[in-house]
């Protein structure tokens, strides 16, 4: 009887609902779906707050007495040069590429901070004082396949026209397989090489929307128990775990989950312009 | 015991796959587990060795524990697909 109880509450609430997304505006060409839905809106929201970040970082006020926001700004710009760009991008070309690596690093760390703020943009609503009005919850567009898919494409793309543009196509095809292959394993590793590479394209995608879904999956359900049990001792549990999870992903996930995919970016493209390297 | 037996009636397969999909996570994180364990045990080795070196060590200690961590996830993405689609 009880257990009946538990699952009847538990349709009820249903932590992946989440991160369904209904259409806010319906846009369909032909096959394609370009309607405005929440990922869409929170990619705007961290389109905007990066832009405004970054102009606001490094673009006003700069004296040789440094202000705290100019010491963030340089601090940041130390961090990308020095750990990602460096080492990684060979000196011709970090010209060109260093531009790309720090606005994924800024972009994707503000899309995933914003993924952990409480906002009104869902579907469902809620009643105050007659009004209709959203309600509040946490959504990351980086929760979303489709979305680390597209900035993974960007560098998958980016490195093979460099590499091409850089070494010609010959060499650079050439590359991919390790020097000093016997012949006779050629058939063997040049298929592995080529699967290798677009393995690089799901890993890295794969990586950072796993990653925060798990996170807000976690928060979620750990909330979410207090529904399904529908008893408040359970908050006495759910609520401490759920708070330290929420402080795990925003102290440590965020930053290296962004971290990581610009940094791996800058050695993929890095690669591909010196493969010898 | 008898009463829980009795009302196991026709989602004997959804149970299997629910076990399935967690001990295969499981067995996922298991991996990863160890494998982070080692990348910070021997940060803290090397820094303790040559505290000069924390700088450069920090940027391969977080590539390396992101991409051991991938590796739930990889188990966690294969045990969801599967569990959907079979």
């Amino acid at each position: 009887m009880r257990l009946a109880l538990i699952f009847a509450a538990a349709e009820d609430f249903q932590p992946q609902h989440e991160f369904e997304l209904p259409a806010f505006v319906p846009i369909h060409l032909g096959p394609i779906d370009l309607s405005i839905n929440k990922a869409v809106l929170y990619l705007w929201v961290g389109a905007l707050v990066t832009i405004v970040l970054g102009i606001w970082i490094m673009r006003f006020g700069l004296s040789l007495r440094p202000s705290r926001r100019q010491t963030t700004g340089e601090g940041l710009y130390e961090l990308i040069q020095g750990q990602i760009a460096e080492g990684n991008l060979p000196s011709k070309a970090i010209g060109r590429w260093f531009p790309y690596v720090a606005s994924l690093f800024l972009f994707i760390w503000v899309l995933n901070i914003v993924g952990f703020i409480p906002l009104p943009i869902s579907s469902d609503k809620f009643d105050l004082f007659g009004l209709e009005l959203p309600t509040w919850g946490i959504y990351a567009a980086t929760a979303n396949l489709s979305v680390t898919l597209g900035l993974a494409l960007i560098t998958f793309i980016a490195t093979h026209v460099e590499g091409i543009r850089y070494n010609g196509p010959v060499t650079y095809f050439k590359s991919w397989i390790p020097a000093g292959v016997p012949k006779a394993l050629l058939v063997l590793i040049a298929p592995l090489e080529v699967i290798s590479q677009f393995m690089r394209l799901i890993s890295l995608s794969v990586r950072l929307f796993a990653n925060m879904l798990a996170g807000h999956m976690l928060i979620l359900v750990m909330i979410g128990l207090i529904f399904i049990f529908s008893s408040y001792a359970i908050a006495v549990i759910a609520i401490p775990v759920a708070t330290a999870v929420y402080i795990f992903e925003v102290a440590i996930v965020v930053t290296i989950q962004a971290f990581v995919f610009a940094l791996l970016s800058a050695i993929y493209i890095g690669g591909a312009i010196e493969p010898e390297h | 015991m008898e009463f829980l037996l009795a009302e196991t009636t026709g989602d004997v397969a959804d149970l299997g796959k629910a076990i399935a999909f967690g001990v295969g996570v499981g067995l996922g994180a298991v991996g990863a587990g160890i494998g982070i364990g080692n990348i910070f045990g021997s940060m803290i080795q090397a820094v303790a060795r040559q505290p000069e070196l924390r700088g450069e060590l920090t940027g391969i200690q977080w590539l390396g524990f992101a991409l051991t961590e991938a590796v739930v996830f990889y188990a966690l993405l294969g045990g969801l697909l599967a569990y959907v689609l079979v």
